[in-house]
């Protein structure tokens, strides 16, 4: 009895001194993780884009921020858009304003936030600001966040960062679309999917099938359950001169996606969650672009 | 084991004679699966050197108030407790190692090599004697793991830490796992050979 005590005693003294020592050692080192996955982050939307350190965005291109909440009052639900206001320049205040939208997507209103450009990366700032904004006693949700690339003032393409369930929990994507929907590339940033199985869901051979892909085609995408043919394969992974390549690109673009062998799950949620993220975004999209010609609000995109 | 050991034979215990991977064949699974080339030898035998070296001393700190029947749980706690450090420290400041190793920093936990010498070193020895202990038994590891990803990159992919140094890629069969096996045997070999060797100099045989 007295060993038993004892032994519980111990292990559980043990315990908490291993959670301190965890938890100091978490602490410490979260800011500097926190940086390193927006470096990543920035480094990934470049990379979709075309541009690497090598061949660096020009000036004119500009990455606009748009963070999509969705606000609950009582019943009633608004979608309300943080969009730039200001000229938009990385590194300059801008000025922000949440811009409210009933479900039928008419304008409810829009304010003024007070937030300037760095402080709107993080997530917790950014919260914050909003809810002082939204006013009190409403439900107020992060939905997600979508990138408008504007190259002398037109749009070049959008980045899409997105989440959905995978076989096991969820997949982390970044997706480039160019202005007519069309699939520029993609970048799977999270998943835990099983090793050697649903995790060569991040292989170029599978995550570059959805490349060149259409929005028409998107919109009916599907998985077949096919060997991958080899050429196909060869034009995908690179490596070959980049006529062939695209010729084989082209082939294929409107072609399904072949599954991963024993992955089926892991290719069909992919393919699910994009379709499912470019067609609501779409349809958003419209749907702003519309209410803020209307209303003539001045954004920055 | 006497408590009359000095710096340089613990250290050099660790290293070569008795040599975590090539003498006491603890911990293969990693030595054969993560040392496809030298750079991931070097990261896994860092990160283990560390959990090693604090393990040893927590472990030494703390002998008196382990309770006999709970050793192990508490040694893997502790272990537990490092490796979480550890890997949280690398995936804040070394992210793109982190995403190739990362996997396999958590299973550290699990290492035959460090529970083994917490269990026949450093619960009975003084914490400055289980720190060396630490160090050259990880300084061994480490070691291990940087020869065997060496010959199994140079003649894999024809590289060396990365640089192009054959020029061609000899044999794509050191890259796969079951030639770790096979490098591990022959380093196994050479190990036992040196010491045959050096133990007849000396005019010691067993």
């Amino acid at each position: 009895m007295k060993d038993i005590v004892s032994i519980v005693f111990r292990l559980t003294l043990t315990c908490l001194m291993a959670a301190t020592v965890m938890g100091v050692a978490f602490i410490v080192t979260n800011k500097a993780k926190k940086h390193n996955e927006h470096v990543r982050e920035e480094r990934t939307m470049y990379a979709l884009l075309g541009y690497s350190e090598a061949k660096p965005a020009p000036a004119s291109v500009v990455l606009h921020q748009i963070y999509r909440y969705i606000i609950t009052e009582g019943e009633v639900q608004f979608v309300s858009y943080l969009i730039p206001t200001g000229s938009g320049k990385p590194g300059v205040s801008n000025a922000y304003s949440l811009v409210s939208l009933d479900l039928q997507g008419k304008l409810v209103d829009q304010k003024p936030v007070a937030i300037d450009g760095e402080k709107i990366r993080g997530r917790e700032d950014r919260d914050k600001a909003v809810i002082a904004v939204a006013g009190s006693g409403k439900d107020v949700r992060f939905a997600d966040h979508t990138i408008i690339v504007t190259e002398n003032g037109k749009r070049i393409a959008y980045l899409l960062g997105g989440k959905f369930p995978g076989f096991k929990t969820f997949i982390g994507v970044m997706l480039a679309l160019d202005p007519q929907y069309t699939m520029v590339g993609m970048e799977i940033l999270e998943h835990e999917e099983d090793p050697g199985l649903g995790a060569e869901i991040e292989q170029d051979y599978f995550k570059n099938q959805f490349q060149g892909k259409a929005f028409s085609t998107l919109k009916g995408l599907k998985v077949v359950k096919e060997p991958l043919p080899a050429e196909y394969q060869q034009a995908l992974e690179g490596g070959i001169a980049e006529a062939d390549m695209a010729r084989i690109m082209e082939q294929y673009k409107e072609k399904d996606i072949y599954a991963l062998t024993g992955a089926t799950i892991s290719s069909r949620s992919v393919t699910d969650g994009v379709k499912g993220m470019v067609k609501k975004f779409a349809y958003r999209l419209d749907i702003l672009d519309k209410v803020l010609k209307e209303q003539q609000i001045a954004v920055s995109f | 084991m006497t408590n009359t050991k000095s710096i340089g034979q613990l250290l050099s215990r660790g290293i070569l004679s008795e040599n975590p991977i090539f003498k006491l064949a603890l911990s293969m699974c990693p030595a054969v699966g993560i040392s496809t080339t030298v750079m991931n030898g070097v990261m896994l035998g860092v990160a283990v050197f560390f959990v090693q070296v604090f393990s040893s001393v927590t472990i030494s700190l703390f002998k008196d108030q382990i309770h006999p029947r709970i050793r192990i749980p508490s040694y893997t706690l502790t272990i537990a407790t490092w490796v979480t450090v550890i890997d949280l420290v690398l995936a804040a400041y070394m992210p793109g190692a982190y995403a190739k190793m990362g996997i396999f920093v958590k299973l550290i936990v699990a290492f035959a090599i460090i529970t083994m010498r917490l269990e026949m070193f450093a619960c009975k020895e003084k914490v400055k004697d289980s720190f060396w202990d630490g160090v050259g038994m990880g300084l061994g590891f480490l070691v291990g793991m940087v020869v065997i990803g060496f010959v199994r990159e140079l003649l894999g992919s024809g590289t060396v830490l990365g640089y192009d140094v054959l020029g061609f890629k000899p044999l794509l069969f050191f890259i796969l796992p079951c030639a770790g096996f096979f490098v591990v045997g022959l380093m196994m070999a050479f190990f036992n050979w040196i010491e045959v060797f050096y133990k007849q100099k000396r005019g010691v045989r067993s």
